[in-house]
């Protein structure tokens, strides 16, 4: 039995040794003699570790204090000078009195397992990295949609994240959007792609291509879905400027051809006029060629306008002429679906400096979008759409109001954001991010309060003067 | 004097009524001018004519709307029209509210060619 034993000490695949109360080494195994050498008279630490002291954590000093099994990790030098790491562990052996006499220490070679850990810590302080620095948002998420995980960029942009649900977070809204990616990816375990409209804790918005990608178990179950989000607003914006003018085109290229139709009928009357010696023909005639070549040189004239990105033709013009003539366009459009409009104009509100073809389109806009929020509205018998106006004396205010289909939260937040539409395929997402863009190059304000089912209130706030001190100054008065 | 077929012409650009009214006559029809479906609506029922040519994008009552009652009414259903419209948005959005109502006698697209309308004019009130 004892040979046994001896036989196992010895062809045992760890290194094993005996060391007596002053731990010197009184006994070694074949590996450790063959990694170690001669242990004869020798202390531990001096073959160990190559040190002349003993070391300050020696788990076999402990055994020998307490009589119990301790366990450490430690490096090792063997014979040629090669660290190996080794999880070290001490038993004591005892005299038949019960009295410790020698320690066993075994220690096993954990190098490799030990490189493994380091290259798996690197590889994860990589991966940690990249998900922290990489210039997008990125999220992980539970099947309630939860965020388990975000990088810096979505904490800095969304703040206090983890534990809240994403559409919360990006949307603030309360309710999942329809259809939603990361669902889709749990549902299919694919990669899906969506564009989105968030919202940041700063109520800024921004357009984003969002990306879903599964994160499955060893045993291939979906665990979470890893959702990542490029802001792509910068994009949307240019596209807009190239949008904005092809909008432009068409609808000049409809009015031009109702003109190109006009001047035909003029030429007509003056060649039908030379042929009958009609006088009052060729008359007739003549004016229409003038009108409408007129007609088209202002035209074509908007076009350049519009082409080198809307800027501003400053002039002093009355404030309740465009208030009025935008009234008279929406009436006529507001008769056919039986809703009112009203006309609250002060009547001494004053003049404008400003860009008066950019202030109509506001208007129309605005008055378009009540208009269409009337519409809409299947909840109410009737609906009003008020227009006024007031004077201050530095600014000049326009209100749209309605009682149409309202707004909520997420439409209010996103309302002036380009692409984002409320009317589905009637929108074009472009309406209030061109009126904003008119008011804020005029350098005044908009202000938007609405709630779902009541209405909406619009407020455009701008500077009697203008945006530029040159205005001012070729104000006649 | 040989009997006159009359047209009736809707339009909301006063020049393009003339031109029309003027070629149309020139040819030997009558004519009669709206500029709207509201006031089309009124010339049909006072002076029925036998032909109409209509416009699609107007103030007030539309082009569509005006089709629709009167393609609706039995007494003017039977009436020939021809749409003139300068946006094919138009003609498609036309199309699509027609429901039951019967497809318009003729489509052309401005800037309108005086030989077309004078070929769909003489096909439809032969």
């Amino acid at each position: 039995m004892e040979l046994n034993y001896k036989q196992f000490f010895e062809v045992m695949p760890a290194y094993l040794t005996i060391l007596d109360r002053d731990l010197r080494i009184i006994a070694a195994n074949q590996r450790f003699r063959k990694d170690f050498g001669e242990f004869e008279g020798r202390y531990c630490y001096e073959i160990n570790r190559h040190r002349s002291e003993r070391c300050q954590h020696c788990p076999a000093e402990r055994t020998f204090q307490d009589g119990l099994r301790h366990g450490i990790e430690e490096q090792f030098k063997n014979l040629s000078g090669q660290e190996i790491s080794l999880i070290v562990y001490t038993t004591p052996i005892r005299n038949e009195a019960g009295e410790i006499t020698a320690v066993m220490k075994m220690a096993t070679d954990i190098t490799e397992i030990k490189l493994l850990q380091n290259q798996l810590r690197e590889s994860r302080e990589r991966y940690r990295y990249l998900f922290e620095e990489v210039p997008c948002y990125i999220t992980i998420q539970d099947w309630d949609l939860r965020i388990i995980e975000a990088n810096r960029q979505v904490r800095e942009d969304f703040g206090d994240v983890i534990g809240r649900q994403c559409y919360q977070v990006y949307m603030h809204r309360s309710e999942e959007c329809v259809p939603c990616a990361v669902k889709e990816t749990f549902h299919d375990g694919q990669v899906h792609q969506t564009e989105e409209v968030l919202t940041s804790q700063n109520g800024e918005q921004m357009n984003v291509l969002v990306s879903t990608a599964p994160i499955r178990s060893a045993e291939g179950q979906i665990r979470n879905v890893i959702e990542m989000s490029t802001n792509i607003t910068q994009i949307r914006q240019l596209q807009s400027q190239l949008t904005s003018l092809g909008l432009v085109i068409s609808s000049i290229s409809h009015g031009i051809k109702g003109l190109l139709t006009s001047l035909d009928g003029g030429i007509y009357l003056v060649n039908s006029g030379l042929d009958k010696n009609n006088q009052d023909r060729i008359k007739q005639g003549w004016q229409m060629v003038e009108r409408n070549v007129a007609r088209i040189k202002t035209m074509v004239l908007d076009l350049l306008y519009y082409a080198k990105d809307r800027e501003l033709a400053l002039e002093w013009f009355p404030a309740e002429s465009v208030v009025e003539e935008v009234g008279g366009i929406i009436r006529g459009k507001a008769k056919d679906y039986g809703i009112e409009v009203y006309c609250d104009i002060d009547p001494i509100a004053g003049d404008l400096a400003g860009d008066r073809k950019a202030v109509r389109s506001l208007l129309v806009n605005l008055v378009e979008n009540a208009l269409d929020a009337c519409r809409v509205d299947k909840k109410k018998s009737t609906h009003q759409i008020k227009l006024r106006l007031r004077g201050y004396p530095d600014s000049i205010e326009f209100e749209v109001g309605d009682n149409g289909i309202g707004m909520d939260q997420e439409t209010r937040e996103k309302a002036f954001t380009l692409f984002f539409s409320s009317k589905a395929g009637d929108g074009t997402g472009l309406g209030l991010f061109i009126s904003n863009k008119i008011v804020r190059a005029h350098g005044g304000k908009i202000q938007l309060e609405s709630e779902l089912n009541q209405g909406t209130r619009v407020v455009v706030r701008l500077p009697r003067r203008g945006p530029i001190p040159k205005a001012a100054s070729s104000n006649p008065s | 004097m040989a009997f006159r077929k009359k047209i009736l012409i809707v339009d909301d650009e006063e020049d393009i009524r003339t031109y029309l009214s003027t070629l149309l006559e020139d040819l030997g029809y009558e004519t009669v001018m709206a500029k709207d479906g509201e006031e089309a609506l009124q010339q049909v029922e006072a002076s029925v004519p036998d032909l109409i040519t209509l416009d699609i994008s107007m103030p007030e009552k539309s082009g569509i709307k005006f089709y629709r009652e009167m393609k609706g009414d039995e007494r003017w259903s039977r009436i020939p029209v021809i749409i003139v419209t300068g946006v094919s948005e138009d003609f498609r959005k036309f199309i699509s509210s027609r429901h039951q109502v019967p497809p318009p006698e003729g489509y052309l697209s401005k800037p309108i060619n005086p030989e077309e309308i004078l070929e769909l004019v003489r096909k439809c009130t032969s």
